[in-house]
């Protein structure tokens, strides 16, 4: 059955609880730009870095651009970037590493660099993805950091993934929702001290999802070719969507879900076969 | 098969000054400058972004330097710690990829990392992580760019200098390079600068805009390399240390500086046996003698001499090495080092000449041969021309 399509490919409205109120889910990849996508047949050969997102377009509307946690957003760099980009592709944008993982004693001022860069991006920028370190735990001083920063980028749209399981907890879900921010959920392997996997919505205009794969023997290994290196099987994403994507999706009004797998392209292939799947199901409920 | 290059340029700005600060902490967040003290006319060596910021520049008279920049504290260069410095950082990078290319203490290195993303991930990924290692193990804290060429990803490190880090995706280079200032593109000379600017050109796009026959027509052989240059077009190889061609290298630095052209005539004739004494024993010859006179005021002059036809013996290399020398003091500043690379290098070939001066040939290699059998029994200095002082 073919998916609804909206603005775009790999995208479906989905009923939400109230009528009338659908969700618009987005399925797309953490980054796009990797060579040995062109060797695992997803970007034709001799495909170049420049013109990869042209191709990338042809599947997906949506992309979080994991380059911006590499270096710091340039506007020169992401002007050229949308020049090239088709016109219905939409963007998440990694904030910067020198704000979250590496922080220095003038990310205050990073920040505001970041988000002069960022605007290039314009009314394409769905949202920023504040991603924290998995030792990154509820402290006193972590909790402060996290609240100034989360003031810093005030009127920006702005989600954030914990990767240390002592955030899950009520209290910070509800300031999040208070600050209407989304908390990602996140698709991980089941090891102690990760955070879990939640079908907590805190913000109304947009749920995140990040699929990174449950290779529990690579995870820990530091090397991100055996961490995200997971092939998810119909069955994973078939029951993900039967028992998360519900949830989700009836809580806000768009959603926006990411595949990081990205070793011999399994991402763009996972995220082509959670969009057919969410496209059966939406067919299946509107009979 | 895919053909794109990653190449990861690394620079640490102003490397001896970077060096100076790990050693000593106090160094750190305050103007430094690196030139000899003890000379009359020293010339700064290196700098840090304070004392650039306040105006100082490489090459400047250190008193000038000194009164633009009050504060600043002066150190004397000392190039065996930068040296080896130099290696511990192109050591961390060697566990990436063995293709590396590198100066001598300058900071700047180059890496080819094409290839090597099933073993270390992305390339992006590969320049952050050497990156953190780099700045952890070592203090220092490198520039990084990545582009498909050496070229372009020497731009990106310009671009950001002192700190930061540029990607330019393959494919992207001309678009990136066209609203940067000329000044940005490496192998431009200031003439060529100068002539681009009476024709209105400021910007690298501008210059890409020329066709080839208009760049040929101004700049004649030239128009060619800036016609690539200007599109971000590099093939250069990523050259590893071994893979460059072989030379012979002989240094010596004087204990006291030095401007008598007799001892400085001595000493290259003394280094030029050196280099002799090698060559033969590698049954080699060379057909170019490059010498480097290191200056007490920190600067640095190179000159050559060459010959078509390769030599070994002690008497051509060291008249080589006299007409280096000749066209290297062209200032009165008293020397402190001089460098001896004799290069172009090939096999000394087992055929004999058939005209050969049959009075002084075979002697004078007998003559040689023997001198070579002592020094190899009794060391370097046991026999000597009487032109040439003992060095040590």
């Amino acid at each position: 059955m073919e998916n609804e399509r909206t603005t775009g490919p790999a995208t479906a409205l989905i009923r939400g609880q109230q009528p009338g109120s659908p969700c618009l889910v987005m399925t797309g990849t953490s980054g796009y730009s990797y060579l040995e996508w062109v060797d695992s047949g997803f970007y034709p050969p001799g495909t170049r870095s420049a013109a990869m997102l042209e191709f990338y377009g042809r599947s997906f509307s949506v992309v979080e651009l994991n380059y911006t946690w590499y270096q710091m957003a340039r506007s020169d760099v992401l002007t050229r970037m949308l020049a090239a980009a088709p016109a219905h592709i939409i963007f998440a944008a990694k904030l910067t590493r020198t704000v979250t993982h590496e922080r220095e004693e003038d990310w205050r001022e990073q920040v505001r660099r970041y988000r002069q860069g960022i605007s290039a991006l314009g009314k394409r920028l769905a949202a920023i993805l504040v991603q924290l370190p998995p030792d990154f735990d509820r402290t006193v001083s972590n909790r402060r950091f996290l609240a100034e920063l989360l003031d810093y980028l005030q009127g920006m749209p702005v989600a954030v993934e914990f990767r240390h399981a002592s955030w899950a907890v009520d209290t910070v879900f509800s300031e999040l929702e208070r600050r209407q921010i989304t908390l990602v959920s996140v698709d991980e392997p089941d090891l102690p001290g990760l955070f879990p996997r939640l079908d907590v919505v805190t913000n109304p205009a947009l749920f995140y999802v990040r699929f990174h794969g449950r290779n529990s023997k690579g995870w820990k290994h530091g090397n991100m070719q055996k961490k995200f290196d997971y092939d998810y099987s119909e069955q994973e994403l078939h029951q993900w969507c039967e028992h998360e994507l519900g949830p989700l999706s009836s809580r806000a009004s768009r959603g926006i879900i990411f595949f990081n797998n990205h070793v011999r392209a399994q991402a763009p292939r996972n995220a082509l076969l959670l969009n057919s799947l969410i496209g059966r199901k939406t067919a299946r409920s509107r009979r | 098969m895919n053909q794109r290059r990653f190449i990861l340029h690394l620079n640490v700005a102003d490397f001896a000054v970077a060096v100076e600060r790990v050693v000593d902490l106090s160094l750190r967040d305050r103007p430094v400058i690196v030139a000899p003290l003890q000379a009359s006319r020293a010339a700064v060596y290196d700098m840090s972004e304070e004392a650039y910021r306040e105006g100082v520049r490489k090459g400047m008279l250190l008193a000038r330097a000194t009164r633009i920049c009050r504060s600043a504290r002066v150190l004397p260069p000392r190039f065996d710690l930068y040296r080896k410095a130099m290696g511990s950082f192109v050591n961390e990078a060697r566990g990436y990829s063995p293709v590396l290319e590198h100066g001598a203490e300058d900071g700047h290195l180059y890496l080819d990392i094409t290839g090597t993303h099933r073993l270390f991930g992305t390339p992006p990924d590969v320049g952050w992580r050497l990156h953190r290692q780099i700045r952890s193990k070592l203090e220092i804290d490198p520039i990084w760019s990545l582009a498909g060429n050496k070229l372009v990803s020497k731009i990106g490190s310009r671009l950001v200098k002192p700190v930061g880090e540029y990607i330019v995706a393959d494919g992207e280079e001309q678009r990136f390079l066209a609203p940067l200032p000329l000044h940005l593109l490496p192998g431009l000379s200031s003439g060529e600068r100068q002539r681009l600017s009476q024709f209105n050109i400021g910007r690298i796009g501008e210059l890409a805009a020329l066709s080839r026959m208009q760049l040929d027509g101004v700049f004649g052989r030239r128009g060619e390399t800036l016609f690539e240059l200007s599109r971000g077009i590099d093939d250069s190889a990523v050259r590893p240390e071994e893979e460059r061609p072989p030379r012979v290298v002989r240094e010596h630095i004087f204990s006291d500086d030095c401007a008598d052209r007799t001892v400085l005539k001595g000493v290259v004739g003394a280094l030029a046996a050196q280099l002799g004494m090698e060559l033969r024993a590698t049954r080699r010859q060379a057909r170019r003698v490059g010498l480097q006179l290191g200056y007490t005021d920190g600067t640095t002059v190179s000159r050559q001499a060459s010959v078509h036809r390769g030599v070994a013996d002690d008497e051509a290399l060291g008249r080589l090495a006299l007409t280096a020398l000749e066209r290297s003091l062209t200032r009165r500043t008293r020397v402190r080092s001089c460098r001896l690379i004799g290069d172009r290098l090939h096999g000394r070939s087992p055929q004999l000449n058939l005209f050969t001066d049959a009075a002084a040939g075979p002697k004078k290699e007998q003559l040689l041969a023997a001198m070579d059998r002592i020094r190899q029994r009794f060391g370097r200095e046991a026999i000597r021309m009487g032109t040439h002082p003992v060095l040590h």
